[in-house]
Formats: structure tokens, sequence, C-alpha cells
């Protein structure tokens, strides 16, 4: 066998320090993790990827007094740990805290972070580690994970370009009588020609109706409709997204008008992307804003944009859907999405 | 909800299906003393309200989750969501609402307001869903939710059976791909631009094309020091020779399929390849004949015995699992919670049980493949439908 492209692992030396730093900030001795997102971000490991919600399970562990950052995993395969910072899987529940318990620096300590709990292992996880304090890890990794070094963007930048070159060749087979699945199954197919096997949302190809749409289905497009595409990829860890929506045959003048309109609207929005501004804002004027990085990040309406701040803003006008990833700096922003605009 | 996948529509009454369900899950609650059912996992959600959601990564899914609330005095289940196209056409409307952000602690703060009265069991917390209902008793969901799923109805067995036709239907156009000089990833990509033609609702894993070493030591650490499988398929190079084991699994209609296979790059198999193929063989003809009504876990476990003087399947997974709503599910058999929990598992008619043994003869590398059955009154009828070249034309 030969490796055409090793996987490389994204930079988290970077992420780890941030972490421990904010541990020390918010008084957290440990953090027990099940989050996929916070794993990859923490360790930039590779494990297998299953779509949809999982209940919590104890996958990663943070010490603060050691420094070191643990994981529930058999192989070092795609993990760029340490083997003695590996801890072994079970069926077991009570033999995946008793792992827990083992790791060094976990014994004893008195605020434990976690990122979500079942019933089920809040009564292990209290009754192994003994009188502990839960704390909120899932909001002490994401205001950690919300600002990107230039290493995390250009990371982010590389997912987009898988994206968009999907998107250019599912796009190129528009056309009258093409289901939507049918552009769905061609931008998967694309984007793993670029050796990226998962999305970061099962892509959106929309035609025929007017209504938000969350699903492709097998309506096959018609000459002159309207089609939303809304597409992601999870390449290295990394989230890279934007939605365009093209015109099936040729565009009228009512088009090209309608997507001037959403241009100007769409560039007034993104005006206003620069430190300081409350992401309620911007979705008070009828943008649709969410956070990129090791996966979707929420940005409440009450937080003020800062730089480092990656973001995705999107916005529906007469017909047109369009969203672009912006990065904010120091001065206003940058635009990371290049794929072109226009019916 | 659309139906009509392009392979034959499954025989599947859409409005029993999910009104079963839900007399199940019912049942379940009155047996485990509880009266209500609140749910934030995406596939019990989609199990308790028949809802459907995006496949996503794990984060974004979180993100933006559906929630369910089943109580033991209604015949619906309250359901938020922010995909209208995805709610049943026969939920009233007063049961369906906007999406509830309960990983935020103004949405966990409107959820804990108003929750069920008496007996309540959750599938799992968000930590301002935790935090909001410090001071309430909230018992794990997952025994009722066993309970309810673990049985199967005839109409959940043909959405299980018709995931696994287009499963199939799929690997079966990426097969003629497998030859040397071909990237693995090309797989994937094959695989996932037909599930989609096809009309599979998601993909749920990203699928698995592991070329498999010849003995333990010459692949990926192992921290038990037993096989790793699967690892993540990365971009590599197919040689003629190469020996992948292929695991893939899709979701349609809710239902997941798992279909699971050895190829061989550019060559057929040579005599040992062969007799390994044959002694997974024997290792499923011995279970599929233990397979009925009454019969425990550890009777399964039992009849698989040994094949090259080990159990066949490594320490961290097992010789077979249950699924459903989810890939991997009750029944679990042979896994390190041990014969005990094993002898305690009986089966019942209605069960699904996936069988993977391997057959690995370390040194010469080994087989492996999944076979779906039901568990019916008499014995069990196989759910897969795929055939075993190149060991068996």
């Amino acid at each position: 066998m030969s490796e055409a492209t090793a996987a490389r692992p994204p930079v988290t030396a970077d992420h780890l320090r941030r972490t421990l730093d904010a541990m020390a900030r918010g008084d957290v001795d440990v953090l027990v993790l099940g989050r996929e997102s916070n794993a990859r971000y923490l360790t930039g490991a590779t494990r297998l990827w299953l779509a949809g919600t999982r209940p919590f399970n104890p996958g990663c562990i943070v010490v603060r007094r050691t420094g070191a950052v643990h994981l529930l995993s058999g192989t070092d395969d795609l993990v760029p740990l340490p083997r003695a910072q590996l801890y072994p899987m079970s069926w077991n529940p009570a033999r995946i805290i008793g792992g827990v318990a083992d790791v060094p620096g976990v014994a004893g300590a008195r605020r434990v972070g976690v990122d979500g709990m079942t019933p089920l292992f809040e009564h292990l996880l209290t009754s192994t580690l003994g009188n502990v304090e839960l704390a909120d890890g899932e909001a002490l990794l994401a205001a950690v994970r919300r600002t990107k070094s230039a290493a995390d963007v250009d990371a982010i930048r590389a997912a987009i370009a898988v994206a968009e070159r999907a998107l250019e060749i599912a796009l190129g087979q528009l056309r009258p009588g093409v289901r939507e699945r049918d552009l769905l199954g061609a931008f998967a197919e694309a984007m793993a020609a670029q050796g990226v096997t998962t999305p970061a949302f099962e892509a959106v190809f929309a035609s025929g109706e007017r209504d938000p749409r969350s699903f492709s289905t097998a309506r096959a497009i018609e000459a002159g409709d309207l089609v939303d595409a809304s597409v992601g990829v999870l390449a290295r860890g990394w989230e890279g997204r934007l939605a365009r929506t093209r015109v099936c045959g040729p565009a009228t003048p009512d088009h090209v008008d309608a997507w001037k309109v959403w241009s100007e609207e769409w560039q007034t929005l993104a005006d206003r992307v620069r430190p300081g501004t409350p992401v309620g804002e911007l979705r008070a004027l009828g943008a649709e804003v969410t956070g990129v990085g090791a996966g979707d990040e929420l940005l409440d309406d009450g937080y003020r944009l800062e730089p480092g701040v990656v973001l995705a803003l999107g916005l529906r006008r007469g017909g047109v859907h369009g969203e672009e990833v912006l990065h904010v700096t120091p001065d206003g922003r940058e635009t990371l999405t290049s794929f072109p605009t226009g019916p | 909800m659309t139906a009509s996948p392009t392979l034959d529509a499954p025989a599947v009454d859409f409005g029993r299906l999910r009104r079963e369900r839900l007399e199940k899950l019912r049942a379940a609650l009155g047996a485990n003393g509880l009266d209500a059912l609140v749910l934030l996992g995406q596939n019990n959600v989609a199990y308790a309200s028949g809802a459907r959601a995006p496949a996503a990564d794990a984060s974004l899914a979180a993100h933006r989750r559906m929630v369910a609330v089943v109580t033991v005095d209604d015949e619906w289940p309250h359901l938020y969501t922010a995909f209208a196209d995805g709610v049943p056409e026969e939920l009233p409307a007063d049961h369906v609402h906007g999406p509830i952000a309960v990983e935020t602690e103004a949405g966990a703060g409107e959820l804990a307001h108003s929750w069920p009265h008496g007996g309540v069991a959750l599938d799992e917390f968000t930590v301002p869903l935790h935090r909001a209902l410090r001071d309430r008793q909230v018992a794990d969901a997952s025994a009722s939710l066993s309970a309810a799923k673990v049985v199967k109805t005839s109409d959940e067995i043909a959405l299980i059976r018709a995931a696994q036709r287009i499963n199939e239907a799929a690997m079966a156009d990426v097969e003629p791909l497998v030859r040397p000089g071909a990237r693995t990833t090309e797989l994937s990509g094959r695989f996932l631009r037909r599930i989609f033609e096809l009309g599979a609702t998601a993909n749920t894993v990203d699928p698995i094309f592991q070329i498999m070493p010849d003995s333990i030591d010459d692949g990926p650490y192992s921290a038990t020091g037993d096989l790793v499988f699967p690892t993540v398929t990365r971009e590599q190079v197919l040689e003629a020779g190469d020996v992948i084991w292929v695991d893939t699994g899709i979701n349609f209609h809710g239902y997941a399929s798992d279909f699971g296979r050895t190829w061989i790059v550019g060559a057929e198999p040579d005599a040992r390849q062969r007799a390994q193929f044959e002694g997974w063989r024997d290792v499923i003809t011995r279970v599929l004949d233990t397979i009925r009504p009454g019969a425990s876990a550890a009777d399964l476990v039992r009849a698989a015995g040994t094949v090259y003087g080990r159990r066949p399947w490594p320490e961290h997974l097992y010789l077979g699992h249950g699924i459903g709503t989810d890939s991997a599910e009750m029944p679990l058999v042979g896994t390190d919670l041990g014969i005990e929990f094993d002898e305690s598992f009986v089966l019942a008619a209605g069960m699904i049980v996936v069988l993977e043994p391997i057959a690995w003869e370390d040194g010469y590398g080994g087989y492996r493949a999944e076979e779906i059955v039901a568990v019916t009154d008499d014995g069990c009828e196989r759910l897969t439908d795929y055939h075993y070249r190149p060991f068996e034309s």
C-alpha cells in the first residue's frame, strides 16, 4: 500500500495553551469533554466521523496541573498524541469512567468542566471522582475556539477551497431534468475527489419553492428555476461553507436585477462586520449568522465581534440566497470565500 | 416527507410506524414507573416524533437540535424544530413548536419552565439544561428507549431492509472502481454520490475502506495488542493484492443500514485467503443456526467459538449488534460488558442482529463481513443480500 497524501494534523499546541489559560482564569482543574469538535480542536485527532448528535461520553480530558490532553482511543492512527495519553474504549460506562479517573491529575480535581452530560454519566462521574463541582466546559471551549489564529484561518480557507471546487463541479451538472439529490451526489463525489469525505452538513440543493428548505429532494429541476445551494465540508477537522443561488438556464434581466439588489444589501451587512458590532444587530437586519471553525460555533445576539472571529454571513432576498465566510480583522473584515456570485 | 426511493418503494405505512413506536414508548414509560420522556438526542427525537433533521457534523446537529417531549397521557409528542419540512403531517399543529435553543441559558430555562409533571426521564443534558434542572430529579432515559426500540415492528424491518438495499446497490457501483491505482477516497466519493442518487435520506458514517496488514504488528499501534479496526479513510492508492475491509452505512427514513465485506484489489484470493473466508462462513453458519427467540446473546458467543485459535472479533468490538434508528444499539453481543451480560440478554422475534465476526490469521491477514438478520418466530431471516465475490462466485 502507498500513501498519496498523509493527513496532516492541524496545529494544536496553541489550542491547548489557550485552553489551559482559560482553565486557570475560570478555576477549572480538569475538562472532561464529549463533543467531537472540542476533541479535534484540542488534539488534532481524526476519529471516525458520524453524522448527528451523540450522547455525552467522556472522550477527551485536559488536566490543568499536568498541562496534558488525553484521548479515548485504542490507536494513535491519525491521533497526534503520545501513546501514554490514550485511554481505552469500552462498552461499559463504569470502565470508561475508571479510565478517566486513572488519568494523572484527575484524582483530587475539585472543579471539573464538562461540555454535556447524561443522567447516567453524572451519577458515574460524581460517584467515581468524589464530591466534584461541575463547571461549564462548553462555554469555556466555545470562548477559546471563537477567535482564530492565522493557522486556524488558513485551515478554514483550505476547507472553503474544497467546498468551492466541489460546488463548481456540482453546479456544472445543473440543467433541466436533473434532480436536486443528483446535485447533492455530484457535490459529495467532487468533495471526495479532493480527499475530503466528510461534510459539515449534507448539502441542500433546493429548487422550485421560495421557503427555506432543509433537504435535497427527488424533484426534477426545471428551466428557469432558481436553485439554492448551501454546502459545507469538514476538511482536516475544519469547516468550509458557502451558499449560492443559480438560475437553471439563461438569466433574465429580472434575475440580474434581483442579484444586484441582493449584492447591495449583502454589502451593507458585510460593512457592519467589524470589531464591536453585536451579532444581534446583523440578525435584526435580516442576516443569517453562524460561527465557523472546527465545526459549527454558536454566536449569541449579545456577543460583540472581536478580531479573529470567523463567521458565515448569509442573506435571503427576492429569491436569492447567498452566504460568504468572513474573517473579522482589527479594522474590518476579509472575505474568505471567493466563489463567483450572480445568476 | 417525500417517500418514493429510486429502488422499490418499501411497503411501509408511516402513520402506523409512528403510532406503534409511540405506543411502545408509552408502554416502556409505564413499565419504568415514569410519566414523561424529554429527548434531545436526534435519533431519539426522530424515533418518538417521526421528525427529520438534516444530517450534519455533530457540532451543527447539536446547535440546531430538535427536542421532543412524550407523556403517558398525551396521544402525541410535543416537537420543537427549526425544520418545518421535516415534520410528519399527522402531528397536530398545537404539538409542533419552533426550535428551542437548549444550548443556551434562555432556551434551557424555557424547557425547564415547561418541564412535564411527575417522573421524567431525559436522554442527555446540555450544560445549560443541566444547570436549569439542578433542583429536579431526572432519570436516565436509556432503559425506556432501549426497551421500546429493541423489538422492531414490521414497518421498521421493512425500512432497515430498504436502507440495506440502497447501501448494497451503491456498493455494487463502487466495486468496479476497486483496482490498482485507484484511491480509497475515490471509492468513498462514488459511494456517497450513488446513495444520494438512489434516495438515501442521509449518509451517517464516513465510509471505511481499510487496507489491512498481514499481521497486527504491521498495522497501526494497538493499545490492546489486538486488531485495529476501523481506521479512518485517508487518501491511499490501492495496489494489486491489497486486502480491504469495507464498512459503510446510510440512513433511510430514520433507519440505518450496515454493509461489511472483504475485497481484494486486482487479484483472486489465494488458497489461504479462501480458507479464511470459509472460517468466517463457518462462524456465521453456527451463529445463524443458534439464533431464535429464547436464545441468549451468550449462546451466540459460544456458537461463534474460535477461529485460528482466537475469539473471532477484537476485544473492543463485538460479535454482533442491533440496528435501528442508531447504527449500533441493543442487542450487543460479545462486548466487554462480559458473559454475564450476554447470559442475561434473551433474543425475541423482531430483534435485529448485525453479525460481524472476523476470521483473523495473524501473519496472513483475514476475512471480515457483516450479515444483518431479523429474529423470526422460529429462527432468523437475512436482511443482507450481497455476494461474497471474489471469495465465492
